[in-house]
């Protein structure tokens, strides 16, 4: 039985971390190795004398190309990555703005069918993204939003507005209303205990639900790529965009993109671990 | 503490309920208003052509097997998901050094760009030279074209969200199995049940509510399919086209807006019926004693 268990958890294990491993060792790669007949996985100082070696030579030419404008697009990595991250900044400040607002008048007023509210607040998480976009792309070109940073932000603050709410809500009603009271027995206005001492509390709910808006929004393909057609295309987009283009896809370069935009994930994943069951499931289950 | 401050209260939930009912709530019903239309994506002026839209949905065999396919996909991933999670979450269940580690190694593949990290898949699966097949090629077993075998192809990126997934259901069943109070094993231990009569009386039903759950986050997940999709064949690919790369292709490609509203909306009662379902299940839960 012992066994079986460490049989399943190394098993599951390389399943589930192999790919991975396959991108960092393709970042490492000239493109022709990346396609080679022969499978390349050793990397090595110099290239090897016989092309059906399973070593080949270590490059950091991907990573350097990065900054290099690929076939099938109109600028290099950089520049849709700074477009994620203005994205995927600045829409996860509002929805945490507002969503923590809203959780808070929720967590301590009583609002007629709050209930109601909060369902259809919820709801709006399950909407196919493909069902609404119709409406919403030609909204978007009445307003003159298409192919704008602050299109896809105020479409990524919305999209993100049930998981905030459900999470800040989740996380303000634990905090006891015993310091609000205090504080408004000290002269407090509603909206200074609010700002100042509930706030205050609430920061690490504040700070993992800020890590699941900018996941994401970081990772959200389908907006990025049907609203825009140049203007803030994300590097989800950019990617998927190089398929088919003269050139071949450039493998390596894609793999050595594909760590820089994991990074952060990765961290932020390491960072929330004790409350990422909490973040993924809207609040519904507290671990 | 609620009686004087209605201004507070509705300056804070206001803002939210304003934005959700400006960009959900009104395309929905612009959506049905279109869904009536001949509107195109390019060109303006389009008249009300009545139901001709949904009587073409529903005779074009197109539309129902985006609708069978993705069933089948809902099914068939969530299905192998909770089973290989639940199974690694069992193996996972005990304390061992460096479980925590492990478990949040294991969640990585979750927490990733389902367009970027398909579209590396690609790679790792092509025919010819993907290192899978030269593995199985180096083994001499036979080598599939993943990708591109037109019975193979829904496989594959059924596979590539079974890879993606399993890690949230074993996340969730580790904090149903970590819920059960140890006592009851030990009472168990006293009675000499078992294994398997443990497994089938304690574990799996004081873990079920939890996993119901999680089977309903993920279900009304993998309905919405579309990256992967994306990523591997595209948007009009007879055998993997699910319902938003049908949608995606025939308003985005073929630019019939009409036409893809009416079929949004028909997808849309069948994600409101799963939703009741799901916040029907998460109100028992909350109400139940003993969740987590």
């Amino acid at each position: 039985m012992k066994y079986l268990r460490f049989l399943i958890i190394i098993g599951y294990g390389a399943v589930a971390t192999l790919p991975l491993l396959w991108v960092v060792l393709s970042s490492m790669k000239h493109r022709a190795d990346t396609i080679s007949l022969h499978a390349k996985v050793v990397p090595a100082p110099t290239a090897p004398a016989d092309p059906a070696s399973i070593t080949f030579e270590a490059t950091a030419e991907a990573w350097r190309d990065l900054a290099a404008v690929h076939a099938g697009a109109q600028a290099s990595f950089w520049h849709y990555l700074a477009n994620s991250i203005i994205i995927g900044v600045l829409s996860t400040i509002a929805s945490l703005a507002l969503g923590t607002a809203c959780a808070y008048g929720f967590s301590r007023f009583r609002i007629p069918g709050s209930g109601d509210w909060l369902f259809f607040i919820l709801s709006t998480r399950f909407l196919p993204p493909l069902a609404v976009v119709v409406p919403v792309l030609m909204m978007y070109r009445e307003l003159d939003l298409q192919g704008t940073h602050a299109g896809l932000i105020l479409l990524y603050t919305i999209f993100n507005l049930s998981l905030s709410v459900w999470l800040m809500k989740g996380f303000l009603d634990e905090i006891p209303r015993a310091f609000e009271e205090a504080a408004l027995v000290d002269g407090y206005t509603r909206w200074q205990a609010f700002l100042r001492v509930v706030l205050p509390e609430a920061r690490t709910g504040m700070a993992v639900t800020a890590v699941f808006c900018i996941i994401s929004a970081w990772n959200e393909y389908g907006f990025a790529m049907t609203l825009n057609s140049s203007g803030a295309i994300t590097v989800p987009a950019y990617f998927a965009g190089l398929q088919g283009n003269i050139d071949g896809m450039p493998w390596p370069q894609i793999a050595a993109g594909a760590l820089v935009f994991v990074a952060p994930i990765i961290i932020f994943t390491i960072c929330t671990r004790k409350n990422l069951l909490r973040g993924m499931t809207f609040g519904t289950i507290k671990q | 503490m609620a009686k004087t401050d209605g201004g507070m209260k509705w300056a804070l939930v206001a803002p939210v309920l304003l934005l959700l009912i400006t960009f959900n709530v009104f395309p929905l019903l612009y959506n049905i208003v279109l869904s009536f239309t001949n509107a195109e994506l390019v060109g303006s002026g389009s008249r009300t052509v009545g139901g001709a839209n949904y009587g073409r949905v529903f005779a074009d065999p197109q539309f129902a097997g985006a609708l069978r396919r993705t069933a089948l996909f809902v099914t068939c991933a969530v299905g192998a998901e909770l089973l290989l999670g639940f199974s690694v979450a069992l193996a996972l269940q005990r304390a061992f050094r460096g479980k925590q580690a492990v478990v949040t190694a294991l969640l990585v593949p979750m927490m990733l760009s389902p367009a970027v990290i398909g579209l590396f898949w690609n790679l790792i699966l092509n025919g010819n030279y993907g290192i899978v097949n030269q593995t199985l090629g180096w083994l001499g077993l036979p080598q599939p074209q993943w990708t591109t075998d037109r019975d193979l192809k829904f496989w594959s990126i059924l596979a590539i969200d079974i890879w993606m997934w399993t890690p949230f259901m074993m996340l969730i069943s580790l904090a149903g199995l970590g819920a059960i109070p140890p006592s009851i094993y030990e009472a168990a231990e006293i009675d000499r049940a078992g294994r398997l009569r443990v497994f089938f009386k304690i574990t799996l039903p004081m873990a079920a509510p939890v996993l119901a759950l999680a089977v309903l986050f993920r279900a009304t997940d993998a309905l919405k399919q579309f990256d992967l999709v994306m990523a591997v064949t595209g948007p009009n690919d007879s055998s993997t086209q699910t319902v938003s790369t049908l949608i995606y292709q025939i308003v985005f490609r073929d630019g019939k807006v009409g036409l893809g509203a009416a079929f949004a909306c028909v997808v849309l009662v069948v994600v409101v019926a799963l939703a009741t379902v799901f916040t029907r299940q998460l109100d028992r839960l909350r109400s139940s004693e003993g969740a987590p």
